[in-house]
């Protein structure tokens, strides 16, 4: 009886074990973002896009590698736009459900504690909207072999916002308003300071927040009696909403300007008059030719508008299924093989990936909130 | 000089916020002597209630206010018949209190966020009246928020009312009386169930106008429970149980808190605000105005 038992313990035991092996026609392509917490919606605007993207292209009976049609299959995780809760995500995503790669990781605080997994794990992954150049590139120099990424990064960011505030809305006198705790935001914030100072302008406050506070009043007060003639915003839309309705209550009626993190269809009916006439860079414009049919089928879906992390993964998807059928393989290293030499036109402009793995020259386009729009204003492109 | 009148008249805004919240906080412990964890949770509730009270019912936003209120004040007292009440009857230990708090504190918040969802979201200006409208009024060289301005007069006229009832009414009488000793209260004729329901009302509605004015500055969210802390440090540094003592607290306390972050540094507020709590409670652990209870047996 007992050996029976056993018997069946180490039979089944080895079943378990053998449920972990890939179906030989599915890619498995992971996930992770905010589907929880502050960043939710753009999370959420992500993981709707992926799931969408692979339906299409699963209808169509999957993508064509080599002369094999493989299905695609999404692994989601929720990150809860925390970093810790990114590193354990990632770990389970390459060791216990083994995707051949990643897209996603929206903010550059949950990927770059990421990236060093991604190589040891030899996971190539592709960020959404990580503008941090320390995504990519390690404070010694050292390019991250398995992450890549869709946008643009913030020395570009900064140095755009820089030369808008400074010869287009010719400001001589800026003030920033930063999170603490939030490396997107405080290298931004270093880039636009940088590039400002360098085109003769002066940074006459530098006042910070810590995350998941909600009264700026005294910091904001700080940057009132200094005095500026702009304040560089370079924080998330939900903060930055509070942020100006509370400039406007303390009778701070200067311009407000912002980067990647403001574009965000509840930005406006969040802060109301607040930000009226204000301006800020994004990756693309939501009003292009080139976005909108993802833009009416994403309606059409889900019945609300696409953010601008949908767009952004959107593209960061097709990176990865243009790798994988380049390199006529499944596995990650060829996948980072092919990605190295990326080049293709995605709907939020042409990405050309370049040594440090970036997209080389990426457009950054300048929009301005008027009424309950975003109106494009004018585009920066360098090389 | 400007700049220093501008942080003051902040710190007195976000202190009449934190008083609101503390004062039926302190109200709750002075009675029931444990420290109601939910509080901040119903604080949370009372901003949803309004909120929906608003768009989707369509009142008028006095009603709004007033239907918030009420349903906080609801909210609070199921509360303590369904997890208070059979622990008084068994008279367990205090910690009990503690613990059940935190933990109805925990599922009503998860279960907003598993219903209504964990994206913030803000009053319409269109259905607030003008006086709550966005934007600075002058006085002298100061701008003052229109919202702030109001949030401040509404606190100052709750506190008032609540003042005036427990020190000039028969019932606030019952209250202080229960407050001080329940058993001997209870002999006097004084039923102590009804003043506790009384008590949680009250505290719930406090909590309710608290949350729905937090709500209209900032924004409607299910995290909403973790300012509590901000007022049970102020509760505490006034004095538990004490009423004026939580307003003191709460007024010092962001006083505090704004001058730190206005001159010092905004990440060093709340070392500041948790090294004072600490001092505090080896000091002098009654609070500022807090009873000093001796056991004179």
């Amino acid at each position: 009886m007992r050996a029976l038992l056993c018997g069946i313990l180490v039979v089944a035991l080895a079943l378990v074990g053998c449920a972990g092996a890939q179906k030989s026609n599915t890619i498995k392509i992971g996930w992770f973002g905010p589907e929880t917490g502050d960043s939710a919606l753009w999370g959420q605007a992500e993981l709707n896009t992926v799931k969408m993207m692979a339906d299409d292209y699963n209808a169509q009976g999957g993508i064509q590698v080599g002369n094999k049609k493989y299905m695609l299959e999404i692994v989601p995780y929720d990150d809860k736009g925390d970093s810790t809760e990114a590193v354990n995500v990632a770990k389970r995503l390459v060791s216990q459900d083994k995707v051949v790669a990643c897209v996603g990781a929206q903010g550059s605080g949950e990927a770059i504690p990421v990236a060093p997994i991604m190589d040891d794990a030899k996971v190539p992954l592709v960020a959404s909207t990580a503008t941090n150049p320390k995504v990519t590139v390690t404070e010694a120099g050292q390019v991250h072999p398995y992450v890549f990424r869709a946008c643009f990064t913030d020395p570009y960011q900064g140095k755009v916002a820089a030369y808008f505030a400074y010869q287009r809305l010719n400001k001589r006198n800026a003030a920033i308003f930063m999170t603490i705790d939030d490396p997107y935001s405080t290298g931004l914030a270093q880039y636009f300071k940088e590039n400002f100072e360098q085109l003769g302008g002066k940074v006459v406050a530098e006042v910070s927040y810590t995350s998941g506070e909600k009264d700026f009043r005294a910091p904001l007060t700080k940057i009132k009696a200094a005095n500026p003639d702009v304040i560089f915003i370079p924080a998330y839309y939900n903060d930055v909403a509070l942020a100006a309705k509370q400039a406007r209550d303390l009778g701070i009626n200067q311009l407000l300007l912002g980067g990647d993190g403001w574009p965000s269809d509840n930005l406006i009916s969040l802060a109301g008059k607040a930000l009226e006439g204000c301006l800020f860079i994004n990756h693309l414009d939501f009003d292009s030719a080139e976005a909108k049919p993802m833009r009416d089928e994403y309606k059409a879906k889900f019945g609300k508008n696409a953010e601008l992390n949908s767009y952004m993964v959107h593209d960061a998807l097709m990176m990865v299924i243009d790798a994988i059928q380049r390199a006529k393989a499944t596995d990650g290293v060829s996948i980072q093989k092919a990605l190295e030499t990326c080049d293709i036109q995605g709907i939020t402009g042409h990405i050309k990936i370049g040594p440090e793995h970036n997209p080389v020259g990426k457009t950054a386009w300048l929009i301005k909130i008027v009424g309950p729009d975003m109106k494009f204003q004018e585009k920066f492109s360098a090389e | 000089m400007n700049q220093f009148l501008q942080q003051l008249v902040n710190g007195l805004s976000i202190g009449s916020i934190y008083a609101l919240m503390a004062v039926g906080y302190s109200l709750v412990y002075s009675i029931m002597n444990f420290s109601n964890f939910a509080h901040g949770s119903v604080i949370m509730l009372g901003a949803y209630f309004g909120f929906f009270a608003l768009t989707w019912l369509g009142l008028p936003f006095g009603l709004a206010f007033f239907v918030a209120a009420c349903m906080t004040a609801g909210v609070a007292v199921v509360l303590e018949r369904l997890a208070y009440k059979p622990l008084r009857d068994r008279r367990a230990p205090f910690l009990y209190f503690i613990i059940t708090a935190m933990g109805a504190s925990i599922f009503i918040d998860n279960s907003v966020i598993a219903t209504i969802g964990p994206t913030p979201k803000t009053f319409p200006p269109a259905l607030l009246p003008s006086f709550l409208q966005s934007g600075a009024i002058k006085i002298g060289s100061l701008d003052v928020g229109r919202i702030d301005m109001a949030m401040f007069v509404i606190t100052v006229i709750c506190l008032v009312a609540l003042i005036l009832f427990i020190d000039f009414t028969r019932l606030g009488k019952a209250i202080q009386a229960t407050a001080y000793n329940m058993k001997a209260s209870a002999l006097m004729g004084i039923n102590p169930g009804f003043v506790i329901i009384l008590v949680f009302a009250i505290g719930g509605a406090l909590a309710g106008v608290a949350g729905v004015l937090y709500g209209m500055k900032y924004q409607v969210f299910p995290q909403m429970s973790a300012i509590t802390l901000k007022s049970f440090i102020a509760a505490v540094f006034g004095g538990l149980g004490s009423l004026p003592g939580a307003l003191l607290g709460s007024l010092l306390l962001a006083l505090i808190e704004t001058f730190v972050s206005g001159y010092i540094s905004t990440q060093l507020r709340d070392i500041f605000a948790f090294c004072i709590l600490i001092a505090m409670l080896v000091i002098r652990p009654s609070g500022i105005m807090g009873k000093t209870t001796e056991d004179k047996a």
